[in-house]
């Protein structure tokens, strides 16, 4: 019984070591600053390699610490390797948007959107971030009709 | 009671008034009784404690403020290395070469390696990049069919996911002096080389006052006597002094400034630091015009590594050079600086700071130096050229030559060795084909098709050229480059064109400016009918190109080039439709950029980022993209540049690259054949090529016979990847029978796979797929 339980829980301790030596299993998103929506993150494909996962987290972590400057330099460390990763660029966008820099944010949303392909949910939220952008640029036609592709998208 | 003490004190100041006009007198009296060369002596003596004075403040100033201009280092990217990334063990052993990594039988150090076929065992060295530190760690790594396979960490028997190597450098940015130095601490480098210094230079350092009278002494003996002597007259302190702060005159004025400041040098400071400012400022040769100073830059220039490495027969030599760095030079003189190498091993263990035995052992050993690389400081003079025009945008000149900056560029030196190897050959080989006398010049630039930086650049046919940078200066006629801007431009108006418009190929004649009449030809000399919009750019057919472009209007191209990147006016002249305006290979660069990454404009980038000197961030260059056209009509004109590639102008590529790789690009070739152009991609990489001469001779050359050839073997050899198919939405590609322009089927032949917006395709099927409605 004793053997049995000290097995149980080496098994256990052996399990604990592999889950932090390894990258982590379930992506995260990437969130900066405290965002409006609180709604479903986007988080990186299947594909995505394990090295781009775990430069996402460490954008994640410089994104939390406020160290904007490095978040960017490790998101553009892994759109060097995955440049056709379509989330990458959406999380580019959203710091972008975060540091309020509305054109640069719509180009890497667009780009985004370029290589979406049939993911509608990421497609949504680029058009959103696109959506804003006009809309804060004054553009309010070109506002409209990118919120028209995010009602469409979520339909 | 309050004002008797006043009374008081005021009687006190009245009787110390007069006890001082009673002394001022006095003194005034004696003055006046003195003899004029008394005051001459006083005068000459307050002149000198003020002149004291003032080398006082100078020494300060210099030696507590900022000592010396450091130059900005530039660096190319570091090499990052994950599972699966292209990377064959050839190209990482060059780039462990690169980084100055030694081979060890069994690697113990930062900076070693070693290599049993597929697999390297290495120490990385530490280094502080922009996002975090890259700390030094055991690699154990795995090459299998070109790629890497497998990145552990053996010390900690972890499987990895990354690790950055620390990043090539590739030049500095000098002061007109052209010093550079790795700064030192005293506590950093080998005991050995300060005690070796001292017994040779300066035996009683620890011990005299700045002047050492028993050597000035000893080496005027020397002198008189004629004896030969290791040791001369100057104290180090004054030889600090000398190079610190003095000209190399020779002069009595010289000396007697040299001795006043090596006084208050060493009033002011303790031995070590002054013993560590030596360490840093001493002269030790010439890198082209780079001057090695300090112990420091002179370990890694000469033994390439870190001082606290040096060995004690390295020590020697870096010691023995001290006294002639051009006499005792280690490539030019070899047997003179181990001579010297060993009388200082010699004096070491005759003045007891090694044994006798240490001594012989080391007296056998070799030099030591690593190859000559006298030439790293001018490496990639044309990339160098424009990180320094683009950080001249944002920095002083100044702040680039003293500051120490760290500039992390985006050069690829695996691509720029590539790029270089290739131009060096097939430049060669079409000089000598087409008789040039080797007048035949170059230009090349390679970019990255998803982010814009500028990963090679090459302005001139020989490599470490630093004349004129054709690349950013050669302003030439691009010919039939521009194209595909006419062809997009159409392309755009999915309504009125697809890629099997019909557009008219007949002969033309316009009026150009100053009434002249314009009569453009086609390269065969044939008019070639009414052809498909695609066939008239996959043949870069000029007619058909004048005739679309005369409908399309110069505004909306000039509005269509300004969209791709170029930021130029455009003549609105009807010559201007087939490349009769002048652009470098950089601005070419700039609008293929826009093609290759899918319509978004990326301004192309050489610098990443800016560090301070002690490794802090200072200015990041982000990415910055805007999608400029729309991504349907990219893909559309893509599969046209395609097609250039398999049956066009550019299909001389396929002697290079099998027929399943996808490439799309461009020829030029402009009147008389003066320039040769190719502008293309691959999914990774956008290379546009130059030829030509500086005195615009024609070369007898076209775009596909000169440029191409260059390209397709730098693409060979660079394995750019096949382009994928295009996601953007809303596009079909289709197989398209060239006889009838309509659908093909499998049992038609020659068909063409050409991009299409939806809605827009031919509705039926060709006679040879069996007609009918799609």
């Amino acid at each position: 019984m004793i053997k049995a339980l000290f097995y149980f829980l080496l098994v256990g301790f052996m399990l604990m070591l592999g889950a932090c030596t390894t990258a982590p299993e379930k992506p995260a998103g990437f969130v900066v600053g405290e965002e409006q929506d609180k709604g479903e993150q986007i988080l990186p494909d299947d594909r995505t390699s394990k090295t781009v996962l775990a430069l996402l987290d460490s954008a994640q972590a410089s994104a939390k610490a406020g160290q904007l400057h490095n978040a960017e330099a490790q998101l553009e460390r892994a759109l060097r390797i995955e440049p056709r990763n379509a989330v990458l660029w959406y999380y580019m966008a959203k710091l972008r948007l975060h540091q309020n820099r509305l054109a640069e944010a719509a180009g890497l949303a667009a780009k985004s959107n370029s290589l979406a392909g049939k993911d509608r949910k990421l497609r949504a939220d680029n058009w959103r971030i696109i959506a804003h952008a006009r809309n804060q640029q004054g553009d309010l036609a070109g506002a409209q009709q990118a919120q028209e592709q995010v009602d469409q998208l979520k339909q | 009671m309050v004002r008797r003490p006043t009374r008081k004190r005021k009687s006190t100041v009245q009787q110390q008034n007069k006890r001082y006009s009673r002394t001022k007198s006095r003194i005034k009296n004696r003055l006046l009784r003195w003899p004029h060369w008394r005051k001459t002596v006083i005068g000459l003596a307050v002149l000198f404690l003020a002149y004291v004075v003032f080398l006082d403040v100078v020494i300060r100033v210099s030696f507590e403020g900022k000592r010396w201009a450091l130059p900005a280092h530039v660096y190319a990217r570091p090499l990052e290395l994950y599972p699966g990334v292209r990377l064959s063990p050839s190209q990482f052993n060059q780039e462990l070469e690169r980084l100055g990594y030694r081979y060890a039988y069994r690697p113990t150090e930062p900076g070693t390696f070693a290599r049993q076929d597929d697999r390297f065992y290495l120490i990385t060295r530490s280094f502080q990049f922009w996002d975090s530190k890259e700390p030094s760690r055991q690699l154990d790594i795995h090459f299998a069919d070109g790629r890497l396979e497998s990145l552990r960490d053996a010390s900690l028997d972890k499987e990895l996911t990354l690790a950055r190597m620390d990043p090539p450098r590739i030049g500095g940015i000098y002061p007109a002096h052209h010093e550079d130095r790795i700064l030192v601490q005293l506590k950093d480098t080998p005991p050995l080389l300060g005690q070796a210094l001292i017994v040779v230079e300066d035996r009683n350092f620890y011990s005299h006052i700045g002047l050492d009278p028993r050597a000035i002494a000893r080496a005027l003996w020397v002198n008189l006597t004629g004896s030969g002597g290791l040791q001369g007259g100057s104290t180090l302190t004054q030889q600090l002094v000398k190079n610190f702060f003095l000209s190399n005159a020779r002069s009595l004025w010289r000396k007697a400034n040299e001795a006043i400041m090596a006084l208050l040098l060493e009033w002011h400071y303790d031995k070590n630091e002054i013993l560590e400012a030596y360490f840093n400022e001493v002269y030790l040769g010439q890198d082209g015009n780079r001057a090695i100073h300090g112990f420091g830059l002179a370990s890694r220039f000469y033994f390439d590594k870190p001082i606290e490495r040096l060995t004690l027969p390295e020590v020697a030599v870096m010691v023995a050079m001290i006294r002639g760095p051009g006499y005792y030079h280690p490539y030019r003189h070899p047997g003179r600086l181990l001579e010297r190498r060993n009388l200082v091993l010699d004096l070491m263990a005759q003045q007891g700071v090694i044994r006798q035995s240490q001594a012989l052992s080391a007296k056998q050993s070799a030099l030591g130096v690593i190859q000559d690389r006298t030439t790293s400081a001018n490496s990639y003079p044309a990339f160098m050229d424009l990180v320094r025009r683009q950080l001249k945008e944002d920095y002083r000149e100044k702040d680039l030559t003293s500051e120490g900056l760290r500039i992390f560029t985006t050069l690829d030196p695996s691509v720029q060795v590539t790029v270089e190897e290739t131009v060096k050959q097939q430049v060669k080989a079409l000089d000598r084909q087409r008789g040039l006398n080797d007048q035949l010049q170059s230009a090349v630039v390679i970019t990255s098709t998803t982010n814009g930086e500028v990963l090679a650049m090459l302005g001139d046919r020989k490599p470490g050229y630093a004349g004129f940078n054709r690349v950013l200066d050669a302003q030439r006629p691009v010919g039939s480059l521009l194209k595909p801007a006419i062809y997009l431009t159409a392309i755009e108006k999915a309504r009125q064109y697809n890629l099997l418009s019909l557009i008219d190929d007949a002969a033309i004649t316009l009026k150009a400016q100053g009434g002249v009449t314009w009569s453009p030809k086609n390269y065969d000399g044939q008019s070639h009918g009414e052809v498909p919009l695609y066939r008239a750019l996959v043949n870069s057919y000029n007619l058909a190109t004048v005739r679309l472009g005369m409908k399309l209007g110069f505004e909306a191209i000039e509005d269509t080039l300004h969209r791709l990147g170029i930021n130029k006016s455009i003549p609105p002249y009807p010559s201007m439709l087939l490349g009769a305006i002048e652009l470098t290979p950089l601005e070419i660069a700039q609008m293929y950029q826009t093609l290759a990454s899918g319509g978004f404009r990326t301004p192309l980038r050489a610098i990443r980022e800016v560090m301070t000197a002690d490794g802090k961030p200072l200015q990041r260059y982000p990415i910055h993209i805007e999608q400029t056209v729309d991504g349907k009509s990219i893909a559309v004109l893509t599969s046209a540049m395609q097609e250039i590639m398999r049956s066009g102008t550019g299909k001389g590529v396929r002697q290079f690259f099998p027929e399943d790789v996808e490439l799309a690009g461009k020829t030029g070739t402009t009147d008389e054949l003066r320039d040769s152009w190719f502008a293309g991609f691959g999914s990774d990489y956008l290379g546009i090529v130059w030829l030509g001469t500086d005195d615009n001779q024609p070369i007898h050359l076209t775009g596909g016979s000169g440029a191409l050839v260059v390209w397709s073997d730098m693409m060979r050899r660079l394995q750019t990847q096949s382009l994928l198919p295009s996601a953007a939405e809303g596009v079909e590609v289709l197989p398209i029978d060239p006889e009838s322009l309509l659908v093909a089927g499998y049992s038609c032949s020659g068909k063409v796979n050409l991009a299409f917006v939806k809605g827009t395709a031919p509705e039926y099927y060709a006679p040879c797929a069996g007609g009918g409605k799609r």
